[in-house]
């Protein structure tokens, strides 16, 4: 195998479990009690978490795992976890700085009971990334057959659908949460601006570089869906109206709140709708 | 935290060896597995064991706006261990008699954390004798 292969594989298979463990850890990552968890547990039980962890994820890589290749072997496994529980506290530590929960002002003990403490779900779903979405083998270059106008249609009707559908079982549980409003305090127009550009490229990541299940079906999709960058956009905007609807639902959105209320809200829930939504597209 | 397990090279041949992009990563990840392990050993040995001390200092730079009086605050925690709902209370006192007064909850204060907040008051804190003062917390 040439080295470029070689890192590309490496990569998606890297990707492909960091998907896994933002469509496992995100909940986690916006709920207020884990990161107060994270801001007075003590180093012992830090390390007794980080030992648990390991063990979990280690029996989770015997069966399930994150690379396309899967080897069960124990040895492999081992170093599949240390990279899993890697993969976890890297994203993690990631999400938490673009929310604004890990600063430079945050004090070493809270930022590492943080990052343990989320990260645990996250490396969970990383180690069973494979399981979430089963990846396609060795994909192949196939004909696209030429579709009509109707057909063209119905596809860009599944996808917003399937975009919809993911998007709402993910956000449904953080819309009524107090996070958002708590989030949307601290973040400033930057902020916000990056976390849309994190929601793209997450959502860009599970479907189009992670090789998760009917990566080959998706090139051939049609509709105005067709192309990875246009349906990443395309997606995002339908998982940003999804978000919005959902926080009026709950009514944590009036009528009578300001615009800028309106846009930050749907933008901090529009992370988790997309990374909902990209799923939704891969499960049709 | 793990040692590297030795490549299982000529043992069970029918799967792939690990390309030098899987150890390249693994190599990385250990290091950072090692680094936030170390970091947490680190701060195990490095642990204060001194009871919290909750501060609260008020700032002499009053801010008036549309009428009321905005007095900024610090509040920070200079012992060893975190604490939970810290309630600031502020009282302004005219001619020794309470005239205004507030409360704050601030939710965690770790070690050396310090977090920032204000009192509104009608009157002008500077015309009376205004005291800040945490009045309590709780352990988590």
């Amino acid at each position: 195998m040439g080295l470029a292969k070689q890192w590309r594989t490496e990569l998606s298979d890297l990707l492909r479990g960091a998907s896994g463990g933002f469509l496992f850890g995100i909940p986690l990552l916006y709920t207020m009690e884990v990161w107060w968890i994270g801001s007075y547990i003590g180093p012992i039980r830090m390390l007794l978490a980080l030992v648990l962890m390991f063990g979990f994820i280690f029996f989770l890589n015997q069966t399930a795992g994150f690379r396309r290749t899967s080897d069960s072997r124990t040895a492999s496994a081992l170093i599949d976890s240390v990279e899993a529980i890697a993969i976890g506290i890297v994203c993690t530590g990631l999400v938490l700085a673009l929310l604004q929960e890990i600063t430079l002002q945050t004090p070493l003990h809270e930022v590492l009971g943080k990052l343990i403490y989320e990260g645990v779900p996250f490396s969970l779903g990383v180690a069973l990334a494979n399981q979430f979405l089963k990846g396609d083998e060795d994909p192949v270059e196939e004909t696209v057959p030429p579709v009509s106008k109707s057909q063209s249609l119905n596809a860009t009707l599944s996808d917003i659908s399937a975009t919809l559908i993911g998007a709402t079982i993910i956000a449904f549980n953080i819309a009524p949460t107090d996070e958002i409003p708590m989030l949307a305090s601290a973040a400033s127009a930057g902020w916000l601006l990056l976390i849309m550009a994190a929601s793209l490229l997450i959502s860009y990541c599970i479907v189009f570089a992670s090789g998760f299940t009917n990566y080959q079906q998706r090139r051939q999709q049609k509709g105005i869906f067709q192309r990875p960058l246009s349906e990443t956009i395309a997606s995002y905007l339908v998982s940003l109206i999804a978000a919005m609807v959902m926080l009026f639902f709950f009514q944590k959105l009036e009528f009578g709140d300001p615009w800028q209320v309106w846009l930050s809200y749907t933008i901090l829930l529009g992370l988790p709708a997309a990374v909902g939504g990209s799923a939704g597209r891969l499960a049709i | 935290m793990t040692s590297s397990p030795q490549s299982p090279q000529g043992k069970s041949s029918d799967k792939p060896q690990r390309t030098v992009a899987e150890w390249t990563t693994f190599g990385i990840a250990s290091g950072i597995l090692g680094a936030i392990a170390g970091l947490v050993i680190y701060a195990w040995a490095t642990e204060d064991a001194r009871p919290p001390v909750v501060e609260v200092q008020p700032s002499p730079e009053i801010r008036e706006a549309k009428g009321k009086f905005y007095v900024p605050f610090t509040v920070s925690n200079t012992g060893g261990e975190t604490v939970e709902s810290v309630q600031v209370i502020a009282e302004l006192r005219v001619n020794g008699q309470i005239e205004e007064s507030g409360d704050q909850h601030i939710d965690f204060l770790s070690d050396g954390e310090t977090q920032e907040g204000a009192f509104i008051f009608r009157r002008d804190p500077r015309q009376g004798n205004l005291t800040v003062r945490v009045a309590s917390y709780k352990l988590p």
